[in-house]
């Protein structure tokens, strides 16, 4: 299958305190890891143990201090904190987006629109994002990493404040892009759901292991 | 509509849709032009410098005013949108032009807040040469979305930058020409050029095309650091 992901000893480590009682804490110290075209990958580990860290490397949100990532342009990124203007409504955050994927006002209208369809939230189209419940802004949040079909899917807790109906929504829309040739990387953290992904990485001690 | 009005024109409304923001666009100049104006020629007046009562203060007050919402504006701008304008620029935009699209706002917010100062002053006293006081007034504005933006780069907490960017204010405030009689605090405060040519403006004398240049010198450096600083918050984090 075509690699669509390749990240290799990825390093990160982090400065805290103040000078002369700064420190420094290496959070990720070789992390290897990649995903094919067709694949729903997971990325599970403990809390702090730098899956957040490694996604934002592997976006190009966060410089790596060392190793290499080989990644398409064309990727949707989930953060695990919604990353949205508070003040901007949800047709406009659609409408940003758009710009920066290069697609055109018909192409944004369809990929819109079947998005608000398919995770139920049409009727918020026009709220601010100040407005939206934190469900809602997940699902925003969701919608604008997928608006643009990518080749690679990088999803960070994708599914946090979903009710449990859009959660099995959720896993339907990952599994159905899957099949359809998406490379799927997912930050997950329960047991249950590694039956539905085809293969498993678990970060601890800032080095990946395929489990 | 191309890619950098859309961003732009998305910036601007971030800021109008603030019913509080619009409330101190027009509450700020007043208390600036009607109340500031008194307790700075006050000022003024005890540390021995010479700036003159009436039309000079209440002149150099509406540059205050502009400069004061445009560096609170700007800071904001970087400090309350720097993940969601990150994640924009990652998707595809890029750090630089997401950069213009801030500036674009930024500019276009201080010709707002300019103008509401303007209309305010002339309300107050008149104006003897407008188009040179307009003129000051924008370049006040200007000179602060750098000042704010390069604060919100820097400074990631909210209550700390919005403190640094109030001290460099009042620094560059009464430290101002015609302050003190040394001359004032700071000899090379950011708004000192701009400053000297709105109480000429104010009190009706002109200015020469030196003076014009150093201010026009001031404002661009300050939109190139305002450039730098967005362009800063956009990209990619080191650490």
């Amino acid at each position: 299958m075509r690699s669509v992901l390749r990240a290799t000893e990825v390093r990160k480590g982090f400065g805290h305190g103040v000078w002369p009682f700064r420190r420094r804490v290496e959070v990720l110290r070789g992390a290897d890891l990649h995903v094919c075209a067709g694949e729903l990958v997971g990325l599970v580990g403990e809390n702090g143990s730098g899956k957040s860290t490694l996604m934002e490397i592997l976006v190009g949100l966060l410089a790596r201090d060392g190793g290499d990532v080989e990644r398409p342009n064309r990727l949707g990124y989930c953060p695990q904190l919604p990353m949205l203007w508070e003040k901007l409504t949800v047709a406009e955050h659609f409408a940003l987006f758009a710009r920066a994927y290069g697609m055109d006002d018909d192409t944004r209208d369809r990929a819109a629109l079947g998005l608000l369809d398919e995770l139920q939230f049409g009727r918020y189209r026009d709220y601010r994002v100040e407005d939206l419940s934190g469900g809602t802004r997940q699902k925003l949040n969701l919608a604008l990493a997928l608006m643009h079909e990518p080749e690679l899917l990088l999803l960070d807790e994708p599914y946090a404040g979903f009710d449990w109906e859009t959660y099995l929504r959720f896993w339907e829309m990952s599994e159905h892009r899957r099949d359809a040739g998406m490379g799927i990387l997912i930050v997950s953290h329960f047991l249950t759901e590694r039956g539905r992904l085809d293969r498993v990485y678990t970060l601890a001690d800032g080095r990946t292991a395929e489990t | 509509m191309s890619a950098f009005a859309t961003v732009g024109g998305s910036f601007v409304r971030e800021h109008l849709r603030a019913p509080l923001t619009l409330a101190l666009l027009v509450v700020i100049p007043v208390f600036f032009v009607l109340i500031f104006a008194s307790v700075l020629g006050e000022f003024a007046d005890a540390l021995g410098g010479t700036l003159a009562g009436g039309a000079a203060t209440s002149a150099i007050s509406a540059g205050w005013a502009a400069a004061f919402l445009c560096g609170a504006l700007a800071f904001f701008q970087v400090s309350s949108s720097r993940g969601a304008d990150r994640r924009l620029a990652a998707a595809g935009l890029g750090a630089a032009r997401v950069a213009l699209a801030r500036i674009a706002a930024a500019v276009a917010l201080g010709v707002v807040v300019s103008a509401v100062a303007f209309v305010t002053l002339w309300a107050r006293n008149g104006i003897a040469h407008p188009w040179h006081s307009a003129a000051a007034i924008l370049a006040f504005a200007l000179i602060y979305v750098g000042v704010g933006a390069l604060v919100g780069a820097l400074v990631s907490g909210q209550l700390e930058g919005s403190l640094l960017v109030v001290l460099v204010f009042a620094v560059d405030a009464f430290s101002g020409p015609s302050m003190t009689s040394s001359g004032g605090i700071l000899a090379h405060g950011p708004t000192r050029d701009a400053a000297k040519l709105l109480i000429a403006a104010g009190t009706g004398q002109s200015s020469s095309g030196g003076e014009w240049g150093a201010v026009a010198a001031a404002v661009t450096a300050a939109l190139a650091v305002a450039f730098g600083a967005f362009w800063l918050a956009a990209r990619s984090r080191s650490g």
